[in-house]
Formats: C-alpha cells, sequence, structure tokens
C-alpha cells in the first residue's frame, strides 16, 4: 500500500501550478467575467503546445502491435497511466476547470479511437496531434437533447447509402465542436435495437451537413465551448465509422460507450476534488483575514469539508487504481462520481457563507467556483445515475 | 505510485480474522452479550492466532506489525461482534501509551503479564479535555470515577491526557452497569480510592500520538460495525418482498443501500490512509482525528439505517442490526468523542497557512 504522490508526479504538479497561477486561473477569471469562451486564436493555446500539452496519448503507428489489432495496451502512454492523470486532472481543474476543458487536443474522443479505432483511423485522426504545428481540437458528441444520461435513448440516426453514411440528428453540449478538427458523432443504425444498434463515426470539419453550431450559455465553466449542433443528411465515408462494421459485429455499439464512461468517471469526479479545493482553499484564507477562524462552528465546517474532499480524492484513486490493474471499478467509479462534486459543492457552498455579502457581490473566485462546481454532479452521468449504476451491482436493480 | 494493494501477508491476517470471527464470534453474538464476556475456549483460540500480540514490539516476542494489520483484523472481528472484540483484546488500545510510555522494561512489565494470561483486561480512560470522567492525580495516589468502562474486569487501567499518561493496577473498584452498546465486554463505572501509579510519562507530542492510535483503533472497528450493518441489511432488502417486488428495487431503498455502502468504504478509505501515514513515519494525528469524526459520523448514517431497512423486525432483537446501532453508537463515545476529534483535527488546519494538503505529498 502507498497512499502518497510519487515524486515524478509532484513535479509535474508544480508545473501545472506555475502556468495555474500566472495563465489558468486569470484565463478562467477573464472568460467568466466577459461570458464567453476563450477564442481559439488566444496566445495561451498556442504557449501549451510549447510546453508539451495540447497532444495525444496516442504512442504512434510505430508502437502499434504488427497485425494491425486494435488494443488499449497498445498505447502505453504514460507510467502509472490512470492514476497520474487523475492527478494532473485535479491540480488543472484546482486551478479553472473550464480552462482545462479548453486545452487543445482531442479530448473525449480519444478513448474511443484508442480502444475501437483502426490503425488506420489513428493515423489519420490522432496523427495531426503527435505533433501538432498550431492548436488542435477534437470533440465527442453523445448526449442529445432528449438523451443525457440516458445514453441508450440516442436519436440521430445513421442510414448506410454506397461506401457512405447518412446521419441525421441533433447533438447538445459537446465540448469545443465548433473549433474541432473532427467530432466523435453517436448515433444509431436501428433504434429499435436499443444499444446494440449504436455506431460512432468521425465527422470532419466542413463535412456538408454538419452545421448550426450554437455555443450555449451556462451557469458556470464558461472557458470553454458547450456547443450544439445538428446533423442535416450528413454523408460519412465508410472508413469513418470507427473500427468499422466488423468492430460493431463482434461487440455491441452501448459497450464502447458505456466503457468510455466507466474510463472517465473517476477522472471527472477527481476534478470536482480540484475544484472543491480551491474553494477550501480560498475559504481558509478569506477566513483567516476576517478573523473567522476563532470560531468553532466555522473551523468545524471547514474540518468536514477536507474530511469529505480527502475521502472523495481517495474513491476516485481506488477506481484509477482499479482500472490500472485491468480489474472491474463500475461500482467504485460510481461511487467516486457520486461522492465527489456533492462534497465539492458543499465546499463552495460554505466559502458563499463565509464571503457573505463579498460573495453577494459576484466578483469573487469562489462565487465562480459555487457556480463552476454544480455542473460536476451532471456531467458523465449524473449522481442519480450513478446511483442506479451501483444499485444495479449491489442489489441487482432490474433495468427497466 | 499510488497503491491499495495491502500485500500477501496482509490478505492473509485479513482472510484469518474473517475466518475467526465467522466461526467463533457472529453466530455467538447475543450469547456473548447476554453473559457480558466469551468463553474461555474462544479466548484460548484467539491468543493462540497470535492476533493479541499483533503490534506488541518484536523485541518483546510480539509480532510487530503495524497499524494496518491491526485496522484489518479490527474490521473483521467487530463485523463479527465488536463487543467480543474488545473483550478478547488484553491490551487494547491501552497498547498505544504502554509503547510510548518507555522504550524499556516497563512497556512489557506492564503488558506482558496480560499477553500470558488470556481474558485479562488493560482499559484506557481519557482524562483530558471533553471528558465525561474526573481522576485527579494527587501526588502519585489517583482518586475518581468513571461512569463507563467496557469491561466487567480490570487487571491494568492506563490514564492519558494531553501531558501525558500513567499506569495503575491497584486500587481499582468496579459497579457493575447494564451498558448500552458492547456489553459482550462488559459494563462498569470504575472508581480509584488513592490507588497508586505504577508508571508515567509526560510528553505532549507522544500522548498526542497515542490518543491519535486509539482513534484509529475504535475507528477501525466502526467500519467492521456498519460494514455488518450495510451488508446485513442489503441482503434483507434483496430477499424482503413488498408492493410486488423486493424492498431493495424501490428506487427509495435502492439509493439509500448505495449511500450506505458508500459511506462505508469512505470510512475505510480514510481508516487506510490515516494507518499508512503511521507506517510511514509521517504525521498522522490529524488524520486519525478526522477519521474517527467521520466514523462516527457515518456510522450513526449506516446503523440506524440498517434498523430501518428491516422495519419492524429491525427493532426486535432478533435481528442482530439493532445491537449493530447501539455498539456503534457506543464505540464513537471514546476519549472525548467526536467533538474532541473534531477539535484536533480542526485546529490543525486552520493552522495551514496556503494549500491545504489531502494526502501526503513527497518533498521535492
Amino acid at each position: 500500500m502507498n497512499l502518497s504522490i510519487d515524486e515524478a508526479t509532484q513535479k509535474r504538479l508544480s508545473g501545472i501550478r506555475a502556468i495555474g497561477e500566472s495563465q489558468i486561473r486569470p484565463i478562467g477569471l477573464d472568460a467568466d467575467r466577459l461570458g464567453r469562451p476563450t477564442p481559439p486564436d488566444h496566445e495561451f493555446f498556442g504557449l501549451l503546445l510549447k510546453v508539451g500539452l495540447g497532444r495525444s496519448r496516442w504512442a504512434g503507428e510505430n508502437a502499434e502491435p504488427s497485425d494491425g489489432e486494435a488494443s488499449k495496451e497498445s498505447t502505453p502512454a504514460r507510467p502509472g497511466s490512470s492514476r497520474s492523470m487523475l492527478c494532473i486532472a485535479e491540480e488543472m481543474s484546482y486551478w479553472d476547470r473550464g480552462v482545462a476543458v479548453s486545452f487543445p487536443g482531442p479530448g473525449l474522443g480519444e478513448p474511443p479511437l484508442l480502444s475501437m479505432g483502426t490503425l488506420d483511423q489513428k493515423r489519420r485522426f490522432l496523427g495531426p496531434f503527435l505533433q501538432p504545428e498550431r492548436p488542435r481540437w477534437g470533440s465527442f458528441a453523445m448526449t442529445e437533447p432528449g438523451a443525457g444520461s440516458d445514453v441508450a435513448a440516442i436519436a440521430t440516426s445513421a442510414r448506410k447509402d454506397g461506401d457512405h453514411w447518412i446521419l441525421n440528428g441533433d447533438k447538445s453540449f459537446a465540448a469545443n465542436a465548433s473549433r474541432a478538427d473532427w467530432i466523435l458523432v453517436w448515433a444509431t443504425i436501428d433504434a429499435s435495437q436499443g444499444r446494440e444498434g449504436h455506431r460512432a463515426f468521425i465527422i470532419e470539419r466542413d463535412t456538408p451537413g454538419l452545421g448550426d453550431f450554437v455555443i450555449e450559455r451556462k451557469m458556470g465553466l464558461k472557458a470553454y465551448e458547450s456547443t450544439s449542433f445538428t446533423l442535416r443528411d450528413c454523408r460519412v465515408p465508410d472508413e469513418n465509422l470507427i473500427g468499422g462494421e466488423e468492430h460493431y459485429a463482434r461487440r455491441a455499439g452501448f459497450k464502447g460507450a458505456m466503457r468510455s464512461f466507466n474510463a472517465t468517471r473517476p477522472l471527472v469526479a477527481v476534478m470536482a476534488v480540484g475544484i472543491g479545493r480551491a474553494a477550501l482553499d480560498e475559504s481558509l484564507a478569506f477566513a483567516r483575514e476576517h478573523d473567522l477562524l476563532g470560531l468553532p462552528r466555522v473551523r468545524d465546517r471547514l474540518e468536514r469539508v477536507r474530511r469529505g474532499l480527502r475521502a472523495a480524492r481517495l474513491l476516485c484513486w481506488r477506481a484509477a487504481w482499479l482500472a490500472d490493474h485491468s480489474q472491474p471499478n463500475i461500482v467504485e467509479a460510481s461511487m467516486a462520481k457520486a461522492t465527489a462534486p456533492t462534497v465539492a459543492l458543499e465546499a463552495a457552498s460554505l466559502g458563499m457563507e463565509l464571503l457573505g455579502e463579498v460573495g453577494a457581490r459576484g466578483d469573487h473566485l469562489i462565487e465562480k467556483l459555487f457556480r463552476d462546481v454544480k455542473a460536476m454532479d451532471i456531467v458523465e452521468g449524473t449522481g442519480q445515475v450513478q446511483r442506479i449504476v451501483m444499485a444495479r451491482h449491489l442489489v441487482q436493480l432490474p433495468r427497466e | 505510485m499510488i497503491d491499495f494493494a495491502p500485500g500477501d501477508e496482509l490478505e492473509l491476517i485479513r482472510a484469518t480474522a474473517r475466518e475467526f470471527a465467522a466461526d467463533h464470534l457472529r453466530p455467538g453474538l447475543r450469547q456473548h452479550e447476554k453473559a457480558r464476556g466469551i468463553s474461555p475456549d474462544v479466548q484460548r483460540a484467539f491468543a493462540e492466532i497470535g492476533f493479541a500480540s499483533l503490534e506488541w514490539p518484536e523485541e518483546l516476542g510480539g509480532n510487530g506489525l503495524g497499524a494496518l494489520a491491526r485496522a484489518f483484523v479490527l474490521e473483521e472481528l467487530s463485523a463479527g461482534d465488536p463487543g467480543a472484540a474488545l473483550a478478547l483484546d488484553p491490551l487494547g488500545p491501552a497498547l498505544y501509551p504502554l509503547l510510548e510510555l518507555s522504550k524499556s522494561d516497563v512497556t512489557g512489565e506492564l503488558g506482558q503479564p496480560l499477553l500470558d494470561t488470556p481474558g485479562s483486561r488493560a482499559l484506557l480512560v481519557w482524562n483530558g479535555e471533553g471528558r465525561r470522567s474526573k481522576l485527579v492525580n494527587d501526588r502519585g495516589v489517583v482518586s475518581g470515577t468513571v461512569p463507563w468502562v467496557p469491561a466487567d474486569r480490570v487487571d491494568l487501567l492506563v490514564v492519558l491526557d494531553e501531558d501525558g499518561a500513567f499506569a495503575v493496577s491497584e486500587g481499582i473498584d468496579l459497579k457493575s452497569v447494564r451498558g448500552s452498546g458492547l456489553r459482550a465486554a462488559g459494563a462498569s463505572e470504575l472508581s480509584l480510592i488513592d490507588a497508586p501509579i505504577r508508571a508515567s510519562f509526560s510528553d505532549r507530542s507522544a500522548a498526542a500520538r497515542a490518543l491519535a492510535r486509539a482513534r484509529l483503533y475504535k475507528a477501525a472497528m466502526l467500519v467492521g460495525v456498519m460494514r455488518e450493518a450495510a451488508e446485513f441489511s442489503r441482503q434483507y432488502a434483496v430477499d424482503r418482498v413488498a408492493f410486488g417486488k423486493p424492498i431493495a428495487h424501490h428506487q427509495a431503498l435502492a439509493f439509500l443501500i448505495t449511500d450506505m455502502a458508500t459511506a462505508v468504504d469512505s470510512t475505510r478509505l480514510l481508516l487506510h490512509d490515516a494507518c499508512w501515514r503511521i507506517e510511514a513515519r509521517e504525521p498522522a494525528d490529524e488524520a486519525c482525528a478526522t477519521t474517527y469524526v467521520e466514523a462516527i459520523e457515518q456510522s450513526m448514517f449506516v446503523t440506524p439505517n440498517g434498523v430501518q431497512i428491516l422495519g419492524g423486525h429491525g427493532f426486535m432483537q432478533d435481528y442482530p442490526v439493532e445491537k449493530f446501532m447501539r455498539d456503534a453508537r457506543a464505540l464513537g463515545l471514546f476519549w472525548g468523542g467526536i467533538d474532541s476529534a473534531r477539535e484536533d483535527a480542526g485546529n490543525e488546519l486552520i493552522g495551514i497557512d496556503g494549500p491545504v494538503p489531502l494526502s501526503v505529498e513527497a518533498q521535492l
């Protein structure tokens, strides 16, 4: 057993801390004040490329197995992978979770490409992210106006037409979609087949029929764009069906989608821990400045927040550790995701109480964190959905 | 790198403790409570396994294992019967001041006779801030009363406060009381009349370490009790049918059950984190205190809901869940209870100037 953050990870965290303080947090506050996402041509994104961020985790085709078989093991990425990614993600979110999501890179489309994509697809869609000459984004679109956490209910349709597919439907809240080189879109070939009918496509920028981009207005996390768009008779070549038809013959489309949720739940949960930690640090500093720390009721509530954040972090770490050892982590991942956002909200909400009228002014970091953090209990499956997932395992709650 | 694997040795210890609890503790749950004690056979079996001397130093003939091993064993035994777990451990949390008391002969002289005599009991009593008892040390002799101790026999009494600890083994008078929880360990009012002090130390940081370890001891027991309460009521809810389906499939209960499981896991993770800090020789007093707070709070969420899930049956003594609730409540009342622990953890926190660390971080 070892529950400490090792030196190598610590070094990377202190690197993030440096740009966090000088860049990430001020840019997040700017975006919040201006009420718009950080523009794609902002010099900050170029700076990130220079320090080696905004790239794909794909190890490149030389690291692929010779038979070209898609496999997760073909991407050794970095030692410690999930766990060290968690530490990094938490630290980024500590400085600004919205800015962290706006970072260039293949984004949430990358895990399905890595696990399901053919070598040709990785080369075409992840290759440009290996040594990007300019900031590039990938995007991921599952959510629809009528299908949030209930991913089985997606209605975007894919119909085969010769060597193409025709896609029609509406997608919502896709991060970075309007600036992306491509969007990984989930669609169904036959809604009556349920999850079996799901397919993932890469839709490249400027494909005719892809359009109506609307950057939604949000309560918080304004630094990145949550974008809705439509697909109207959008023609996508066969080569852009992720994994090819053979892949879906082998395995149901839904499992791919659920696996990507599964891999990201502890990651999203730990981002909430980062936001909560920022709120705790700011609250402690404010309370000290205003002579509130001598009050036992203030001290006790701060203690409760720290304890909750520590437990939440451990829940996230455990889920990631299981994933790193290829052990089932469905209950553990959901536990982390169900827990961390509510603890982090409590942290920010307590911060608002300590601030009092200072918080009500609407220009304090804690007030922003209070708005930002609420999203964390909603994205990647709400707290309620996590409980349903856990209950399926703990008490065999039937699917209905 | 972050690693939750306990390793083969601890896995084996855990499996042994689990088996012992299933064979010897759980079946006699009500009988132990009624008899206010454990049969000599079970005591002998316990002594033979070597659990009593788990943390006893190797140089004194013990197993010299650490906080994690103790936490694993206590969780398993307490999932069986926490009162029995207390009754079986001759030194219990009194061990920790003894270890701090002296690096020499005194520790062995005080503790060894108890390890050699199955059924004997050492007790730790808190006499500092937040105490409900009053023991007065007047130039080497102690007088006063402790309203409740979970024992009907005391061979060695260790009294701890913020400044240090002392040990007493004569002049101890016990008056039987009914007890609320943990009755299998006995229940008495303890009085001292001019009891002579056998050994003592004054060292504030050693006293704080001993208190921290004592809190962790109870927290580990609470994890065991609430785990069992959560598991028993989960299984009941799967088996029990009402309104046409297992009650666990009504979402109000399904969600409650997932939250109870989460409460148990969260507390256990904090417990292991605190144990790991101790073994890694990192500062751990705050982590121990906050773990005890969490264990108490969560046990008061989990065990009453264990009763709730069983409904009327839960209130009856035919099922063990009402006992889990009483036992958990009692386990949260030691060493000044939740408020004292919260105060210590909170005072460490408000002393931090700068980012608040949640975990042990490697120094660069």
